[in-house]
Formats: structure tokens, C-alpha cells, sequence
């Protein structure tokens, strides 16, 4: 279990963690999703000792670690510049924690133990090579190895797919949240790729500026995202954001667009109303939307489709079967359907801070 | 038909260069190689003799040039290693960490090569006599670390700065000390910049002057004052002198060409992504 409360960490003037907030439970594969600089490598490198918060608690299993030192803490951290050791090779690379004085497993269990986790990674063929002479996605694998290795409180993986091509990326990050050392290892896991965040993470926290703006599992953050940027970071294509006004029917969007969604805001108020391009159909049931077609790209089995909505240049975009959609042209009118419950309803944007979702009634 | 003109004058250009850098070497060479007779009669035409190399290494004379070579050598690779082990840890952890008074200290370890060494040459002396380190190996070992310790910890300290800390971090992860991350991990990586700074050390060493002129007499002078003492007496020879400073150029040459090749840097490529 690894909590944190209260961190603050700055360098010089720039604040990297303001005041963090964070439990990952037992055993729980959580993943902290942000934008570089969001300071998420900063949390990872407090809970490991490397760096020192400047105020607030990082407790591990419910220990004050304040002044433990990283070999300490037992908690395997894989960097996302992999640092490895390039003076040794790719075995030694893996071994070094099991000759560590804190682990010092015998000769024999160790090469063992380092067969296994090489063979689990695909470099079993690899190990006599110095890692100067590997790949990226090779070593980025051996350094990721170096944390299933050994025992750990906790792991902390930083980007550890980051550098691997798109199959194999795909390819071990199912077999990662299978591995039984994962499993039983509580995990925090630092991406910058939503996809993987819902890929893998039990539960997901969104960093932004030194802060989590929000937790929760894969469902709340798809169905509830706390704010416009939450909503905006999940999901490809990109979640509608249609600007409306709050009318005593619900909102009137540009083009005379009017949209049923019922909230407690005061008419005339500024909103945004998020529409995700999964829940727009072309031929289902549900409120109707008109529009005319802008523009259609094929995405294989399906086409996205981006659509004028009603008489003005507002679009949205939608996915749609290949076979609902592969006629539309440029400029066809079609006929499009919501479901009033999947629209989300924000705040509108202001510069300083994205607008934040608004409770609706069905 | 213009690149070949100017390769042309490069080569010209790097022949006159040539001449001009070797000249000294050769008229030492010829220099040595006169018999004491012919020293002021010729510039070129003389004959040739090994005497001046037999007289030097013969310790004639009453002249002990080998000891002084020896003493060359113990004093300097005693003063470099001293400051390798007092130099590295400093170099390690002014590189690493930023506490209170580091920049003064560095700056201030950097001054001992601003101010000359004649400026504290005769306090040192009569330091030396009373505490009883004048002419001894000790005394030179210490003296010399003003020339050899600011060296080592400022290029040594560039080395570990170079080095990123993550492959410590990754160290102390693993289960080691940091004690055990700086021999294991962060030691290894700067070898060659351990051997590069070591020849330079050895060599401003092996040069000094000054100090093992003041602080030496005889039991613990060096070959660069020792080399001086043929041009002593009624009659200066000049051809031992340029005998005795051509021995005393082999070691750090031999030095420079064993270690050539960790003098190339590069070693710490494939660390972290490119």
C-alpha cells in the first residue's frame, strides 16, 4: 500500500508536486495518467526515496518512510531512461538486484531466477550481450525485467512501454497485467497514453500540474471525468465539445442545435456539452440530431464521420459501422441519434481552468 | 585543381608546424649526443658519442641522476595517487550534491593554481624545516598536491556530472549502499576519465620545479632540478644536462602511449536512450 498526503516538491521556483494526494491499494495496479511535467516521475522517485518532498507524508504499508533510505524501502523502480548499467551486460543488468547485500539470493537460484523473468520478457537470447549493443525496446525489456526480478513492496514503472514498437507495445501490456509478479505486487504505473492507463490500471488517477485532479476507476473516469481535459484525454476519437446555452428545456447549441440535457444551472448559463463519438449513431433510436456530412475517413471496419451539426459550422465527429456509412458523401444530409443519458455536461472552459462537469437529471 | 592547391598548403603549412615543434627535441638530441670537447665548436659536424647517456645513468660525476629519477617517480605517483583517493569521494560529491559552502570550496581548491607557486614558496620552506619534511618524500607527496588534487577534482568532478544519476538511483533500487553505488556503478563509468586526468596529473607533476627546488636538497630532488646540477662547477656540460632531460621525458611519453586509448572517451554510451 503506498500512500501519499499532502507532498509538495519544487525545484528552485517551479513547483513540481503541489500538495499530492494519492493511495494505491493492496496489490492494485494503479496508473497515474498526465502530461509530461505533470510531475508523475517526481511521484514515483518520492515514493522511492530518490527524492526528498518537501513537506507532506509518503507512507509505505502505513510506514513514515521520512528519512528511510531508497534500499530501505524495498520498492523496484523501472526509469524511464531505463539506466541501465552499460559497463555490464544484459544478465548482469538483471542479476544486480538478486547480488545486491539486501536480496544476495545464491548463484544457481538467481541465474534461475533470471532465466525465467528473461524468457517471460522475449531476451533470453540477449543476456551475454552489454546493453550498449541493444535496441531501445531490448533495453527498455531489460530494465523492466530488472524490477520482476526480485521481491518488491511495490513496484514503480515508469513509461516502461513507452519506447517499444506498436505490436509489441500491445503485445506485453496484456501479458504484464497477467504476470503473476504484477498481480500480486501493488503497482504504480506512470504513462502519459490513456489507452494504456485504461488497459491496465485497476484504478487510474489523472495528474495535472503537481496535482491528481481526479480518481477512480475506468468507468468513473470514462462516464464521469471531473473536468472538460479529463474527458478530452480519454477516448479516440476525441470527445465532442459542442458550446451551448442553458435553456429551460435543456441546451441550444450553435446552428440552432438544441440538445436535452437537464441540469441545475441557471438559463442563459455558458456550457459545454460533451458528446462521446461512440454513443452518436446514424440510424438508432433516441434524440435526434440533423446535420450534413463535412468529412468521412475509413478507419477499417468502421468509418469515422464528421458532421455539420444543424444550420451552423459546429461538427462533431462520430463513429459508424462500415456498412451504415461507407455511402456518405461530402455534404449528404444525414440523420443522426443521442441517448440523452450519455451526454455529459461541463462548465464552459475559461483560460485559466478547464470548465468542470455539472451533475445531470435524466 | 584549387582543393589540391590547398591540400598542398596544408601540408606545407603542417611540415612547418612540425619542424618548429620538434626543433628543440632534435637540438637536444644533438646536444647529448657531443662529446664534452666538441660542445662549443660545431653546430653539426661533430662525432657522435653515447658518453653523455653513460656519464648520467653512471651516476659520474658525483651526480646521483638515477636517484633523482627514482625519486621523480616515487613523488609523483605518490602525489597522484593521494589525490585520486582524497580527489575522487571530493569530486563525486561536489558533482552530486549542493550543500552549504560547496561552490566556495571548489572555487577556492581551483585558486591554489591561480596564485604562483613563488608566492608561497618560502613560508613553505621554513614550514618545512621546522616540521621536518624538507627534503623528504612526504614533504613532496603534500607539496605536489596543490598542482595534482585541483586537477583531478575539477576534471573528475565534470565526469561525474556527466554521468546521470539515475544509474546510482537504479544502485540504490537494486538493494546497494550508496557507497556501494559509487565504487559499483559511478566508479567504473568514469575510468576513463580517471586514466586521462591521472597522465595529467603525473606529467605537471613529474615537471614541477619549483617546489623540489626549494624543498629538496638532495635526498628527495627530482630529475628536473637534478638535471641542472651538470651545468654546475667550472665548466657547464650542457650535453649531460640535454642527456639527463631527454631520460627524463620517457616515462610520462611511455605513460601517454600505454593509456592512449582510454584517453578517448565514450565509454558511458548506451547508458540511457539516445
Amino acid at each position: 500500500m503506498i500512500t501519499l498526503s499532502g507532498v509538495r516538491k519544487t525545484y528552485g521556483r517551479t513547483v513540481a508536486l503541489d500538495g499530492l494526494e494519492l493511495e494505491v491499494r493492496e496489490g492494485e495496479f494503479f496508473c497515474l495518467l498526465g502530461p509530461s511535467g505533470a510531475g508523475k516521475t517526481t511521484t514515483l522517485k518520492t515514493v522511492a526515496g530518490l527524492e526528498q518532498p518537501d513537506s507532506g507524508t509518503v507512507l509505505l504499508d502505513g510506514e513514515d518512510m521520512r528519512g528511510v533510505e531508497p534500499y530501505d524501502r524495498g520498492v523496484a523502480m523501472c526509469f524511464e531512461s531505463y539506466a541501465l548499467y552499460p559497463h555490464r551486460s544484459a544478465y548482469d543488468n538483471l542479476a544486480s538486484p538478486l547480488r545486491s547485500p539486501r536480496h544476495r539470493l545464491p548463484a544457481a537460484e538467481a541465474r534461475q531466477r533470471v532465466g525465467a523473468v528473461a524468457e517471460l520478457l522475449g531476451i533470453s537470447g540477449l543476456l551475454d550481450r552489454p546493453v550498449g549493443r541493444l535496441s531501445n525496446g531490448q533495453r527498455q525489456r531489460v530494465a523492466l525485467g530488472r524490477v520482476l526480478v526480485r521481491p518488491a513492496r511495490a513496484f514503480l514503472l515508469d513509461e516502461p512501454l513507452s519506447h517499444l514498437d506498436a505490436k509489441l507495445r500491445q503485445q506485453m501490456r496484456a501479458e504484464l497485467k497477467a504476470l503473476g509478479e504484477v498481480q500480486h505486487t501493488t503497482t504504480l504505473y506512470v504513462t502519459h497514453d490513456s489507452v494504456e492507463a485504461l488497459a491496465l490500471g485497476d484504478r487510474i488517477g489523472v495528474v495535472r500540474q503537481g496535482r491528481i485532479v481526479q480518481t477512480g476507476t475506468r468507468e468513473e473516469i470514462w462516464y464521469r471525468p471531473c473536468d472538460t481535459e479529463v474527458a478530452r484525454a480519454f477516448g479516440r476519437p476525441r470527445i465532442n465539445l459542442l458550446p451551448g446555452v442553458v435553456t429551460e428545456r435543456g441546451v441550444r447549441a450553435d446552428g440552432e442545435v438544441e440538445l436535452p440535457v437537464r441540469a441545475e444551472a441557471a438559463p442563459g448559463t455558458d456550457v459545454l456539452v460533451g458528446l462521446r463519438p461512440r454513443d452518436i449513431t446514424l440510424h438508432g433510436e433516441g434524440h435526434e440530431l440533423t446535420g450534413t456530412v463535412y468529412v468521412t475517413e475509413a478507419l477499417g471496419r468502421s468509418v469515422e464521420v464528421t458532421v455539420r451539426l444543424g444550420a451552423g459550422e459546429q461538427r462533431v465527429s462520430l463513429v459508424a459501422p462500415w456498412a451504415d456509412a461507407a455511402r456518405l458523401r461530402a455534404d449528404d444530409p444525414v440523420r443522426l441519434t443521442v441517448w440523452p443519458e450519455n451526454l455529459l455536461l461541463f462548465e464552459a472552459d475559461r483560460p485559466e481552468r478547464p470548465g468542470r462537469r455539472i451533475e445531470t437529471q435524466a | 585543381m584549387r582543393k589540391r592547391l590547398l591540400g598542398w598548403l596544408a601540408d606545407a603549412a603542417l611540415i612547418l608546424y612540425f619542424v618548429f615543434a620538434l626543433f628543440p627535441i632534435a637540438w637536444m638530441v644533438i646536444l647529448s649526443l657531443k662529446p664534452t670537447d666538441q660542445l662549443f665548436s660545431t653546430y653539426f659536424s661533430f662525432s657522435p658519442t653515447l658518453d653523455g647517456y653513460r656519464t648520467v645513468l653512471g651516476d659520474s660525476e658525483g651526480i646521483p641522476f638515477v636517484r633523482f629519477f627514482v625519486n621523480s617517480l616515487v613523488v609523483s605517483v605518490g602525489a597522484v595517487a593521494l589525490s585520486l583517493v582524497v580527489g575522487l569521494p571530493a569530486a563525486y560529491a561536489s558533482a552530486r550534491w549542493r550543500f552549504r559552502g560547496s561552490e566556495n570550496l571548489m572555487f577556492t581548491l581551483l585558486s591554489f593554481r591561480f596564485a604562483p607557486e613563488l608566492t608561497v614558496i618560502i613560508p613553505l620552506f621554513v614550514l618545512y624545516q621546522k616540521l621536518g619534511l624538507f627534503d623528504t618524500y612526504v614533504g613532496m607527496v603534500w607539496v605536489l598536491q596543490l598542482v595534482t588534487l585541483p586537477l583531478i577534482v575539477w576534471i573528475m568532478r565534470s565526469y561525474f556530472a556527466d554521468l546521470t544519476p539515475e544509474l546510482e538511483q537504479a544502485a540504490l533500487l537494486d538493494g546497494y549502499t550508496r557507497k556501494q553505488a559509487f565504487f559499483r556503478v559511478a566508479l567504473p563509468l568514469v575510468k576513463p576519465g580517471i586514466a586521462a586526468v591521472s597522465l595529467l596529473a603525473f606529467i605537471f607533476a613529474w615537471n614541477n620545479f619549483v617546489f623540489p627546488l626549494i624543498l629538496t636538497s638532495n635526498e628527495a630532488q627530482t630529475v628536473t632540478v637534478g638535471a641542472l646540477s651538470f651545468l654546475g662547477g667550472d665548466r657547464p656540460k650542457y650535453n649531460l644536462t640535454a642527456a639527463a632531460a631527454l631520460v627524463s621525458v620517457v616515462p610520462p611519453l611511455l605513460l601517454a602511449l600505454t593509456i592512449q586509448r582510454y584517453l578517448v572517451r565514450g565509454l558511458s554510451f548506451g547508458a540511457v536512450k539516445s
